[in-house]
């Protein structure tokens, strides 16, 4: 490559990283927040500092920087996804689906920054620099992106105590919630919810609650009686908590558990079927036909928590032929290289890109200082004048600020 | 006005002033089983006063969701003692909303009303006052009301407090008390007891129906052992008026607390905790408490269980004579 090519390569890379990280005018995801993400704007400047470098003719960076060969890549692809078996309903979504280029790199970065995001807190509780509970979504990344993928950043999301990937896909950035799982003032929750408490704009947690049986059913009465646009998901990873869905419920086919309420049944491995029949799902409900529910077929390969090891109640084989076979990103990828959407190098670049940004948030989430003590009577109600909160013994008092 | 309709008019008034509340539980519609929202469904519509599905958990939290988008709700449960499928979601839930958030949201416009206490016929399921279960409860706001012109104000504030409240109505009272209450709407501050007689010898406190009952005893005890009774009506339960109840106890020396609920456990023994802490010094005598039997609220031994005017009196009659 001549010398005289490689500033519009990295130029090129410039545009693109401004694109995929930054929500510019002409990028694309909100949920990766504006550019007042500190991350955006360090590696911005790593960026400007690498093309000054090569124009003025300096030594040339590390050779693990693969410089990509400019070629052309397909602008999309379409793709045969797996039909979804339905429940009361005449039709389902599509069983073929468009991929551009630029949504593909969008959803591969997204699903690795969980990914890794969650690979980084399984390290942190090792290290126990979080505590408390953690409940790891890893193998669960095409749910939380494909989600996302098919709904509006207006539309509302709740869910439960597995809510990282969602907060991420939701719009908080890995600093925050990393900050968050370590307890720290930069946390989402000011630090005072931790792993199940995370909250953002129209995401509402991120809730500790585990057996609900009861509650869902009044749930799915009252949203059909009154023709409520929700959609109830089920991420049926197999196992609750360490029971395989076989010696837990009666009937495991969850997508008809709505009884009235129509259901379909997703493979919640594969991203673009995610999305699709989300976008299914939401048109439905935004019609005022009322609920809908969809079951997406999932896998998480931690245990429940970080305190269960997750093999006492299945195979490490089981596991490893998951991973093997129908890995959530490993799929994107193959499918994406394949067909000319993106190369190989190209994906590998964003993987050192996330990491870089995971170890960056994980070393704020880190040295961020903890909230301080007086904060821990706040924000038990709203009221005006300041109020005393009494402590564990008579001489302590906490003030309560709203 | 009688207190079912004290209420009718404070949720009338809250109606007409805030155009995003919205009641419901089971049978509001046709006015309630005890009346309480009579008219209001013809007045402001099927889509603010609407009847749910038989199911407390899920009134609630139908309820918490609506508080969360900023819309007032105001709930009903149809007894007090079925918001026990609820209470995960009282707790669990809107209690800890805020907090939970770090502020980030709140499902403070919400309202939980519920009929409460005694009512001479209620039985086990019927009868129950279940205020002790919430105290304990960080974060919800918990009010009992003595009379029709308490309750409009208390109602009034509660709905218009930015956290999540609930309201106990005493059942018996809502034909058999009647006074004379505003039609405008008007306030009566939370977390204030009121000093109801004034009182030199000892404290009376209770809530709610209890308060009449307490009343009496204190006329009694003028009349017939020449003791001058302070009596305090508490109304807000949590966060209640520690500082009101104290002032009283270090004036008179002698408190008595009394209610209908049952003794272990019972809202009084927080109130004798906290008092015996913050007066240790100005006491003459034990706090006493008369509350109902620790049994669960019986059907033909009702006039037993509950802590009547005779059990005040002979437990104030020995705290004077310590």
């Amino acid at each position: 490559m001549t010398p005289s090519r490689r500033p519009a390569v990295k130029a090129w890379r410039l545009r693109g990283h401004l694109k995929e990280t930054c929500g510019h005018p002409d990028g694309v995801s909100p949920a990766f927040g504006s550019c007042r993400n500190p991350h955006c704007l360090r590696s911005m400047r790593k960026m400007l500092a690498a093309v000054s470098r090569v124009l003025s003719g300096a030594a040339q960076k590390p050779a693990n920087r693969v410089l990509v060969a400019s070629r052309n890549f397909a602008n999309d692809a379409t793709f045969e996804i797996k039909k979804c078996d339905l429940h009361r309903l005449e039709e389902g979504p599509p069983v073929t689906t468009v991929l551009t280029r630029e949504d593909g790199l969008k959803y591969y970065r997204m699903m690795q920054t969980v990914r890794r995001m969650e690979l980084k807190a399984d390290q942190l509780y090792k290290q126990k620099i979080i505590r408390g509970f953690c409940h790891l979504c890893d193998g669960q990344e095409a749910c939380c992106v494909g989600l996302e993928a098919g709904i509006n950043p207006t539309d509302h999301l709740i869910t439960a105590y597995r809510a990282h990937g969602f907060t991420f896909t939701r719009g908080l950035s890995v600093r925050e919630i990393l900050a968050e799982l370590t307890g720290r003032k930069g946390g989402c929750a000011k630090g005072k919810g931790g792993s199940m408490h995370m909250y953002a704009k129209n995401f509402y947690g991120g809730n500790g609650i585990v057996g609900a049986q009861g509650q869902i059913f009044e749930a799915y009465n009252m949203a059909a009686l009154w023709k409520l646009p929700c959609i109830f998901i089920c991420e049926n990873n197999r196992y609750g908590m360490g029971t395989s869905v076989e010696r837990a419920a009666a009937s495991t086919d969850y997508f008809k558990r709505g009884d009235f309420i129509p259901g379909l049944r997703v493979d919640g491995m594969d991203i673009l079927c995610v999305r699709e029949a989300t976008r299914f799902a939401a048109a439905y409900c935004r019609s005022g036909k009322g609920p809908i529910l969809m079951e997406l077929q999932t896998y998480r390969y931690h245990g429940h928590s970080m305190s269960d090891p997750g093999v006492s109640y299945r195979t490490r084989e089981e596991i490893q032929e998951v991973r093997s076979k129908s890995d959530p990103i490993m799929l994107l990828k193959d499918r994406m290289v394949n067909s000319n959407l993106a190369s190989v190098e190209e994906l590998k670049e964003i993987d050192v890109e996330v990491r870089k940004e995971i170890e960056d948030a994980a070393q704020f989430a880190t040295a961020d200082p903890e909230p301080p003590l007086e904060e821990l009577g706040y924000h038990i109600y709203s009221s005006d004048p300041p109020f005393e909160v009494r402590g564990a013994n008579q001489w302590i008092k906490f003030k309560s600020v709203s | 006005m009688n207190l079912f309709q004290s209420i009718t008019s404070a949720l009338d008034n809250s109606l007409a002033k805030d155009p995003t509340a919205v009641i419901f539980g089971e049978d509001v519609a046709f006015g309630g089983v005890f009346r309480c929202t009579v008219g209001l469904r013809d007045k402001y519509g099927k889509d603010r006063v609407f009847n749910t599905p038989l199911c407390e958990q899920g009134i609630v939290g139908f309820g918490i969701g609506i508080a969360v988008t900023g819309a007032t709700a105001i709930a009903e449960i149809q007894f007090a003692d079925y918001i026990f499928p609820a209470f995960d979601q009282i707790v669990n839930e809107a209690a800890k909303y805020r907090y939970r958030s770090g502020d980030l949201f709140n499902c403070g416009s919400l309202t939980i009303r519920a009929p409460w206490g005694c009512v001479g016929h209620g039985a086990l399921y019927h009868s129950q006052s279940p205020e002790a279960f919430f105290a304990h409860c960080p974060g919800i706001k918990v009010v009992v009301p003595r009379s029709p012109f308490q309750a409009k104000g208390l109602l009034l504030s509660c709905i218009e407090d930015k956290n999540p409240c609930i309201f106990f109505e005493p059942k018996i009272l809502y034909r058999a008390a009647v006074e004379q209450v505003p039609v405008e709407p008007y306030n009566i501050p939370l977390s204030q007891a009121e000093v109801i007689q004034e009182g030199s010898d000892i404290t009376l406190v209770a809530w709610g129906t209890q308060v009449h009952v307490v009343r009496e005893v204190a006329s009694m005890a003028k009349e017939k052992l020449g003791v001058s009774c302070e009596v305090i009506d508490l109304r807000t339960i949590l966060p209640w008026d520690v500082d009101t109840v104290c002032k009283s106890v270090a004036k008179t020396g002698r408190l008595l607390i009394s209610h209908e609920a049952p003794l272990t456990g019972g809202f009084a023994s927080e109130i004798s905790s906290t008092v015996q802490e913050e007066c240790f010094l100005n006491l003459e005598a034990p706090i006493s408490r008369v509350c109902g039997y620790d049994t669960p609220f019986p059907h033909i031994f009702e006039p037993f269980y509950i802590p009547d005017k005779w059990k005040c009196y002979d437990a104030l009659r020995k705290m004077i004579n310590y």
